[in-house]
């Protein structure tokens, strides 16, 4: 209890108040006792000079008449007085009267100079002016003294006293009315008990002050406490239950989950987690490991770690167990601090199984069970990334009229080939070597450790030979062949595209260039590809920038000897290159729609060479050559008709020069087109007839008008008997079957006789004239020809 | 007219009045060697200061009744003072002995008759009452 006492209010207000008074009134007594010194002082100066002041005129009149008795009266009367020690009076020059206090020792020291004495000069009582006399007054120092201090003890002791009075009110009120009621708050705050609902009592008689407002404050204050409190509580008791919910989830999960640091410790994992990875029980209270599970690439695990914590993001990846049957595991990893993943882990067998064998038939060709363009391109970077840059060679090996056959004799034909080439091409090879589909009648080979070209040159060989030997469909012996375009690893690409593309450009330029079997990549195919494809976005623009041009090729009556149409061919006029022939841009006009712009172009500008012709009364007619790609929809009857209608030209007058190729991808719609545009009252010519796979029995089915017989066959029928022959036939059964010919290539006057002999009405060649432009052909028109007779 | 003789009048009796008092003068017997006195001299000779002549002889003042006019005019005069005040100061000496105020007379006559009856008499009186057989030593007016 003394303790608390030191600090409290009590104390420091006994102790604060005692302190202040005594400082006050040792202020208040310095500066009293000082004054009252002082005013003492002065008083008692002033009462020495009253006392002269009384005694002046009486000694002016012992001074006078120098009376020692009346001046020792005097003296005995000022002596009465305890301020005056001793007292001289003196006349003009003799002494009158002395006297001292008893107790005062001999007033030798009463003289004028000491500083204490105080004189007056007596004057005469009947002249002012007239000094007779002086009293010398010597002060009771001591007495006074005594008596200033005297009064000083009695003012500052009663000063002092009215300061302790006041200043013990003062701590008693201030214990009653502040600390009192302070102290009894305080006790209460003790007692209570906040939490219970229990509030701070108000002591009485302090209803509405400070001591009121304090005691609301403070119970106002415990209410929120409490309030606080109790959310406090309610909140951990909310926390527990999440956390035991969240316990209960990530025992009973049915994923496995782990908490591990960087080096693969464990430091937390469910149930599910040992069950999944087949964990090890644990051993000698030893932290698990994420090795001990019988990972099959545990280094992967690791490195998926690192990057996790690296890249601060999830990572996903699946992983094998050693186990009796296949078990795959997904493992989701979240970085949960700098040094902490979370991992889930589910196993995901099934769908890795059911992932392998989707990823397998995705990958495979289904007819021929050879792996297909996805499968290569799987296949292709995980043994370019194992090749560590040893050579392998690529063969795009493409079946040859496989569309043909597959037209004429069904897909089911078409797919038995492919069957049979397949498992013949599986015997050019090694097992090590790979070989798969690549698109419709495509397949790719890759050649391990293809070190000289002569090693894959034999194995092409082989491949040729093999395909070109007859196979037996649905009892049909067909013969068919093969185009092989070959690359090197890295030599030629260093991936799945660019190798398959300079494979691929090396079958184009087999197939189209050289006529060859089979052909190596040439580092200039790039080039001519480049050259070509800038030829094609050239051609784009031509029509635009006017640069093709129609030259007019003659046909003449042989029998007359006069030309009664032409052949309208195009030509491009280019800028830079000039004059580009038909078999240059013609073919790739042919890849692409350019084709079908041409024509509309051709067929607009033959219209209108015709419609000049009958302007100036010319009757001469004009063929256009047709391109597959135009039939039936980019070539209509209707277009053509319109075109004519425009032009205002008969329609017998344009026909329309077709190739046996151009029917066979569509039969049935070639025909239709045939027929609707002879409906029309159009010529239809067979170009080129006599090449190609054309049967005679297409000629039956193809109502056309005329048949030009191809150049090969007229080249040599001067000398060649079975061309002669040929021509012949050809001739003989048109005529039976009610159609025109033209003989194509005519060169040289013998040609014509024997054309002529044959019963062949009209012929074309460079006996007449090469294609010309119309100045010329106008000129030639006009000079008209020389046939032998 | 009659204003003018009332003023003169009045004029002849006040003059003739104040001639009566203010003419006061200090006189000696004839025999006394003392031919002039100053005023000095007189107040230590009749306020009881000194009176010791110069002569060597010492002087008795003689102090004319209360009821004299001269008396208050001579010690009005001479110090300034009123009777009460010249009353007082002797009072305080009586009882000391020390000194003695000057010996009463009943008048001026018989001042008159003792200083020309003492050598060492000496008296304030009216001029008028002045004789042949005393000397003027002070004459109060004569400044």
């Amino acid at each position: 209890m003394n303790n608390p006492f030191r600090k409290g209010i009590l104390f420091g207000t006994v102790v604060t108040a005692i302190g202040t008074v005594l400082i006050l009134i040792a202020i208040f007594v310095a500066f009293t006792a000082y004054r009252t010194a002082t005013d003492t002082q002065k008083y008692f100066e002033k009462h020495l000079y009253e006392l002269l002041d009384t005694v002046e005129s009486t000694a002016g009149v012992a001074c006078f008449v120098e009376d020692k008795q009346l001046a020792t009266e005097l003296v005995a009367g000022l002596l009465k007085n305890n301020e005056v020690a001793s007292v001289i009076v003196k006349a003009s020059n003799k002494e009158l009267a002395r006297g001292k206090q008893s107790d005062f020792p001999e007033a030798d020291s009463l003289h004028e100079q000491s500083s204490t004495v105080v004189s007056r000069l007596i004057k005469s009582p009947f002249d002012k002016d007239k000094v007779i006399g002086e009293i010398l007054l010597e002060p009771n120092i001591k007495a006074i003294h005594r008596q200033v201090l005297e009064k000083v003890y009695f003012t500052i002791s009663m000063l002092a006293l009215q300061l302790i009075i006041v200043a013990t009110s003062i701590i008693l009120i201030i214990l009653y009315v502040v600390v009192r009621p302070i102290r009894e708050l305080s006790n209460n705050l003790h007692k209570i008990d906040a939490a219970a609902g229990e509030r701070l009592m108000l002591p009485k008689g302090h209803e509405g002050n400070e001591i009121a407002g304090l005691t609301e404050d403070i119970n106002k204050l415990a209410e929120t406490l409490v309030d606080a409190l109790n959310i406090e509580q309610e909140l951990r008791h909310q926390q527990t239950i999440n956390e035991q919910k969240y316990r209960s989830i990530f025992e009973n999960s049915g994923s496995g989950i782990f908490i591990a640091d960087e080096v693969g410790h464990i430091s937390s994992f469910n149930r599910s987690f040992v069950r999944l990875t087949n964990l090890p029980a644990k051993d000698n209270g030893h932290t698990p490991k994420l090795a001990h599970a019988p990972w099959k690439n545990y280094e992967l695990l690791e490195e998926l770690i690192q990057v996790c914590f690296k890249e601060r993001t999830d990572q996903s990846a699946d992983f094998e167990l050693y186990a009796d049957k296949p078990c795959w595991l997904n493992v989701i990893l979240t970085a949960i601090s700098d040094y902490q993943v979370q991992g889930v882990v589910t196993n995901v067998t099934t769908a890795k199984l059911s992932e392998a064998t989707a990823v397998q038939m995705v990958e495979t060709d289904k007819l021929t069970g050879l792996a297909n363009r996805v499968g290569l391109e799987r296949y292709l970077p995980e043994v370019i990334r194992r090749s560590h840059g040893e050579t392998m060679a690529m063969m795009l090996v493409d079946i040859k009229n496989f569309r043909h056959l597959n037209e004429s004799m069904g897909m089911s034909a078409g797919d038995q080939l492919l069957k049979v080439s397949a498992s013949r091409l599986m015997g050019c090879i090694k097992k090590t070597d790979w070989l798969g589909r690549y698109g419709g009648h495509e397949f790719v080979i890759v050649l391990h450790g293809a070190e000289s070209r002569v090693a894959v040159e034999s194995v092409a060989t082989r491949i040729i030979e093999v395909l070109r030997k007859v196979v037996e469909i649905n009892e049909t012996s067909v013969s068919t062949g093969c185009s092989i375009g070959i690359a090197f690893y890295p030599a030629h690409g260093l991936d799945v595209s660019a190798l398959l593309r300079s494979t691929e450009l090396a079958l184009d330029y087999a197939k189209t260039t050289v006529k060859k079997d089979f052909q190596f990549f040439l580092p200039e195919m790039v080039e001519m590809a480049e050259q070509r494809h800038k030829l094609e976005s050239e051609l784009r623009h031509s029509i635009q920038r006017d640069e093709l041009r129609l030259f007019f090729q003659p046909i003449v009556d042989l029998k007359e000897g006069r030309i009664v149409g032409a052949e309208a061919l195009v030509r491009w006029q280019h800028p830079t290159r000039g004059l580009i022939p038909p078999d240059v841009f013609i073919p790739i006009a042919e890849e692409s729609d350019l084709i079908c712009d041409i024509g509309l172009w051709v067929l607009e500008t033959a219209c209108h060479q015709l419609a000049a012709w009958s302007a100036a009364g010319q009757s001469l007619y004009l063929s256009i050559n047709v391109s597959a790609r135009q039939i039936p929809n980019a070539l209509t009857a209707s277009l053509v008709k319109e075109a004519i209608n425009r032009y205002g030209i008969p329609a017998s007058s344009l026909a329309l020069e077709i190739t046996e190729g151009v029917l066979l991808s569509d039969i049935d719609k070639g025909i239709e087109w045939i027929r609707t545009l002879r409906n029309e009252g159009f010529q239809i010519y067979m170009d080129d007839f006599g090449t190609g796979y054309s049967s005679l029995s297409y000629l039956k089915r193809f109502p056309i008008n005329v048949l030009k017989i191809d150049r090969s066959f007229i080249r040599d029928m001067n000398v060649e008997a079975n061309d002669r022959l040929l021509v012949q036939a050809i001739a003989t059964m048109s005529h039976g079957l009610g159609l025109q010919v033209v003989a194509e290539g005519v060169e040289n006057e013998g040609q014509i006789s024997l054309l002529r002999k044959m019963g062949c009405k009209y012929g074309q060649g460079y006996f007449f004239s090469k294609p010309v432009p119309i100045s010329d052909f106008d000129l030639l028109k006009r000079s008209g020809l020389h046939l032998p007779d | 007219m009659v204003h003018r003789t009332i003023l003169l009048l009045f004029l002849i009796a006040f003059g003739s009045m104040s001639t009566f008092a203010e003419d006061v003068v200090v006189v000696v017997n004839q025999k006394n060697s003392v031919n002039k006195l100053s005023r000095d001299e007189v107040i230590d000779i009749f306020l009881g200061r000194n009176r010791q002549l110069s002569s060597g002889v010492t002087a008795l003042p003689l102090d004319l009744p209360g009821t004299a006019e001269e008396r208050e005019y001579f010690y009005s005069h001479l110090t300034g003072k009123s009777m009460s005040e010249i009353n007082a100061y002797w009072a305080r000496l009586i009882f000391t002995g020390r000194a003695t105020p000057p010996t009463l007379v009943r008048s001026q006559e018989e001042a008159m008759q003792m200083v020309i009856d003492n050598r060492c008499a000496i008296s304030y009186v009216n001029r008028n009452k002045v004789s042949s057989q005393v000397k003027i030593v002070f004459e109060l007016n004569n400044k």
